[in-house]
């Protein structure tokens, strides 16, 4: 490490404007530059200053410019030269808003953009159920605005919270702790990655400024090259999102392999580690195949390319798609199959059952989810192809299932302390059960061809990702939150808010079966009258929910700055990040952790965990 | 003890819930008339049947842990009793996890796919009523080539379809636009469903898809509000409008009907 060695000769320190402002600043100057220079050298004459082809040049420009000026300069470019950074860094609350390296810092940073995005993305999904509370057009002023706010949501959920933020978030600030490691392998790609967030989520929020686009998250072409501009700023924000899950999952990866303490063998590794590493590798395999697709489907617009139209192959667009776009939906919710077993056990201090099992279902559904995809495609197929995809779309059940099992036999004849973490995992496990039992369902083809492309599927998704994802997310805020803050949320206000949430999601998207059973098409901001009774209905349980998770934000944003003060190990947790102090130290640990016992037996053959303690005793 | 009251009840209420399930019946999917719509909708209620004892389990074994396990105090002290394995559950469990996703494979899968696609044969569709299905942004055209029909509309002029009840009709369905100015092969992809149908194709540019279909009880928009033509693959701004008409009538109808057209296009002058 000898370029970290600081010189003892006074380097004369100079502030800096705030780095996000920087960044700002940067981007617009590296957006003006890279556009202007893509206007200059364009042959025709005449052609507007903002062309398609500009304005995607200049957006490059513009996310570099952001990047170096949140902090990367600093952080990455000067030491690359060997220059030591004259720069003051910021160790008080202003660390979070700049570059960073420190693992527990990135993690929370990924978790406010994932957190600031949902509240977005929800608050698009409210308008939605604005314009669906009518059966005719009266909120968005014409369709199209209707189309690009789902295609927003979509985007913004899929890319930037429901992949990031077990895995950027939670993965960044935990797996550390977990392993017994002070720090990750590869910092750097992950304090890069986070800032990759905010620019990604604001260009496809941005997107209608070049025109309103109508395809949805999934872009389809032809759809998608005939659109208005605005889907280029959909195909750039998806680049920028999913390069930044890229880059933090071969962090993480390399970190689990190469970080571990001591005694941390690969069959004693925490549940929750074994998720982050199974979706770490989803990310890695998959994602490179999805920017391909998005940067065919920006080519084929701008060149263009003819690749997808009629005298092209329109098919070959949406295989390209859920190739990846399937084992999305795993990496959306292996982390939360993973935080059942996690929580569960330490919930019930009861040894977790069928450990291997659980873990090898974690591992076969990241092989298996790549052998589906085309069941998007039933529509697509003939039986020659439906037929393989049916078996393995039915297949998948099989190890899902597996994560139920572990879950129920350790909650067998358990003393289950129902906690607020506790509760949300069984309501997590009861939805995500919905989201199954009726991917079951689409699975067959002849009941799919029917329910495809109906409000049956956006129910049966919802349920998977807020259901299992989104549900088990707000499990472990609560049940890290002392780990994370030293504080403790309130235990009425918790559950309460788990309730209503709950209610609520079940009140909105079991009624979205129905209206999908009863002929209700997606993507339509109007649909004939005799649906409306049940879409109104929706739309009150989707605004309650709404309110739900707001105030779940609030309670926990509460709890961190005026909770009550927590125990460093509130809730009896075996694994490594409660064996220190809470908050955990900048370095996590004051001597390397060495393990010796599993960190999921409870009970008469509990042994200690550790060799020896590892955070100095409080008097 | 918890063994025999957890399973006791759990099979009281899959039973009642196969019961309620069975009162049901044929609603299950609300609305459909054709055969392909009977092949899903025996499907769906065989899935049903089959994953209601499999869904009550972990929902009423999320419930029973709420109720019984449940710790009366806050305070951290290992559950009373441990285990970490236990082969017969693990055993029953993934057998009959296999056992039943290769049962799903097999039936309903396999065995309604051979059904469906045996239908599909060129040597059982040799006298099928044809319809061209065009579509464009956004708008059906239905054409009946064998009437040298070439757009069918109704009294207001909007496209509409009209069928004959029991008999087989071979939808071709196509995505371009006859009436671009200048370049009819730009098309994006649409979805050709009739909600009472039970099915939709995708229409994609550049390809012709075959869908076919015996419905089997006249029925109309207004007799039920899924007797309808709805694209359902989001084509552009006017998808949710790109809808039509439908009515399925019995066959001296459809003859007065198809007269009635012949005369109103021999009287547009096409």
């Amino acid at each position: 490490m000898a370029q970290n060695v600081v010189t003892p000769t006074a380097v004369k320190k100079v502030r800096i404007m705030p780095p996000m402002l920087r960044g700002f600043l940067w981007a617009g100057i590296g957006f003006v530059l890279l556009n202007s220079i893509t206007a200059a050298i364009r042959p025709d004459v005449g052609h507007p200053f903002f062309t398609e082809v500009s304005i995607t040049i200049g957006w490059i420009g513009g996310v570099i410019g952001w990047l170096l000026g949140v902090g990367a300069y600093e952080g990455m470019i000067l030491p690359l030269f060997g220059v030591t950074p004259r720069i003051q860094a910021a160790t008080d609350w202003r660390k979070y808003f700049a570059f960073a390296t420190e693992h527990k810092v990135v993690g929370l940073q990924y978790l406010t953009s994932s957190a600031c995005a949902f509240i977005l993305a929800g608050g698009i999904a409210m308008a939605m159920r604005i314009e669906l509370a009518s059966s005719t057009l009266y909120f968005f002023a014409y369709s199209d605005r209707y189309l690009s706010a789902v295609g927003i949501h979509g985007t913004i959920m899929m890319f930037s919270v429901a992949t990031v933020a077990l895995v950027g978030g939670l993965g960044n600030y935990m797996v550390p702790l977990m392993i017994g490691a002070k720090t990750t392998v590869f910092p750097r790609l992950s304090g890069l990655g986070q800032w990759l967030i905010p620019a990604g989520v604001l260009t496809v929020a941005l997107s209608p400024l070049l025109g309103y686009w109508t395809t949805g998250w999934r872009g389809y072409e032809p759809l998608g090259s005939q659109d208005a501009s605005g889907v280029i700023f959909y195909y750039l924000g998806v680049a920028a999102l999913t390069m930044s899950s890229l880059i933090v999952s071969l962090n993480l990866v390399a970190t689990i392999v190469f970080n571990r303490a001591p005694g941390v063998t690969w069959a004693r590794l925490p549940m929750y580690v074994w998720g982050v590493l199974t979706v770490s590798i989803l990310n890695l395999i998959w994602l490179p195949e999805i920017q391909m697709a998005f940067i065919l489907r920006l080519l084929d617009r701008l060149v263009p390319l003819n690749l997808y139209n009629a005298t092209g192959q329109p098919l070959s667009d949406l295989e390209l798609f859920w190739l990846f776009g399937h084992p999305e939906v795993y990496i959306v919710v292996v982390p939360a199959f993973a935080l059942w077993n996690e929580i569960i056990p330490v919930m019930a201090q009861k040894t977790l059952f069928a450990r291997s099992w659980a873990v090898i279902g974690l591992i076969f559904v990241m092989m298996l989810s790549g052998l589906v995809w085309a069941h998007h495609m039933f529509t697509n197929m003939r039986n020659s192809e439906m037929f393989p995809f049916s078996f393995f779309t039915e297949m998948i059940s099989i190890p899902t299932g597996f994560a139920f099992m572990a879950a129920i036999g350790t909650l067998w004849k358990s003393r289950y302390r129902l906690t607020t973490p506790g509760l949300l995992i069984l309501m997590s496990m009861f939805n995500f059960l919905h989201g199954g039992i009726s991917g079951v369902y689409l699975a067959d083809p002849p009941v799919n061809l029917q329910v495809h492309d109906t409000m049956f599927i956006v129910a049966h998704f919802h349920y998977t990702i807020i259901g299992g994802m989104v549900f088990s997310w707000i499990a472990a805020m609560y049940y890290w939150l002392p780990k994370i803050t030293g504080r403790m949320y309130n235990e009425f206000w918790g559950k309460f808010l788990s309730i209503w949430i709950f209610v609520a999601f079940n009140a909105a998207f079991s009624t979205m079966f129905l209206v999908g059973l009863e002929g209700m098409n997606r993507w339509v901001p109007t649909y004939p009258p005799y649906l409306h009774p049940l879409n109104l209905a929706i739309s009150i349980a989707a605004w309650t929910l709404g309110v739900g998770f707001v105030l779940h934000a609030v309670h926990i944003v509460w709890a961190w700055k005026k909770g009550p003060k927590a125990p460093d190990n509130p809730w009896g947790g075996r694994t490594l990040e409660w064996q220190t102090s809470s908050p955990p130290p900048d370095h996590n640990f004051d001597t390397e952790p060495e393990v010796v016992g599993s960190f999921y037996v409870y009970g008469e053959h509990a042994e200690p965990v550790l060799a020896q303690p590892v955070k100095p005793e409080t008097t | 003890m918890d063994l025999a009251i957890f399973g006791i009840v759990w099979v009281i209420i899959s039973a009642l819930a196969e019961w309620g399930l069975h009162r049901i019946g044929r609603n299950t999917m609300y609305f459909l008339l054709t055969n392909q719509g009977n092949i899903a909708l025996h499907a769906f209620n065989f899935l049903t049947t089959m994953l209601t004892p499999v869904f009550l389990f972990v929902i009423w074994y999320l419930v029973w842990t709420a109720i019984r396990y449940h710790a009366e105090s806050p305070e951290s002290r290992p559950s009373r009793v441990q285990f970490n394995k236990n082969g017969l559950f693990t055993g029953i469990w993934i057998t009959g996890s296999i056992a039943l996703n290769l049962l799903f494979w097999l039936h309903p899968t396999a065995a309604d796919l051979e059904q469906m696609f045996a239908a599909q044969l060129p040597s059982v569709n040799k006298n099928d009523l044809i319809v061209d299905v065009t579509a464009r942004q956004w708008e059906w055209i239905f054409s009946y080539p064998q009437y040298h029909l070439t757009q069918t509309v109704t009294a207001n002029g909007q496209d509409e379809l009209v069928i004959p009840v029991h008999k087989k009709v071979e939808f071709r369905l196509r995505s371009y636009d006859p009436f671009h100015t200048y370049d009819v092969e730009a098309g994006v992809i649409h979805s050709f469903w009739v909600p009472a149908f039970g099915i939709k194709e995708d229409v994609i540019p550049g390809e012709t898809r075959y869908e076919y279909i015996v419905a089997n009880r006249t029925a109309s928009y207004q007799t039920n509000p899924e007797v309808r033509v709805q694209c359902a693959e989001v084509c552009g701004p006017g998808h949710p409008w790109m809808e039509s008409p439908l009515r399925i009538v019995t066959a001296s109808q459809f003859k007065s009907w198809v007269a009635k057209q012949q005369k109103l296009q021999a009287a547009a002058g096409s």
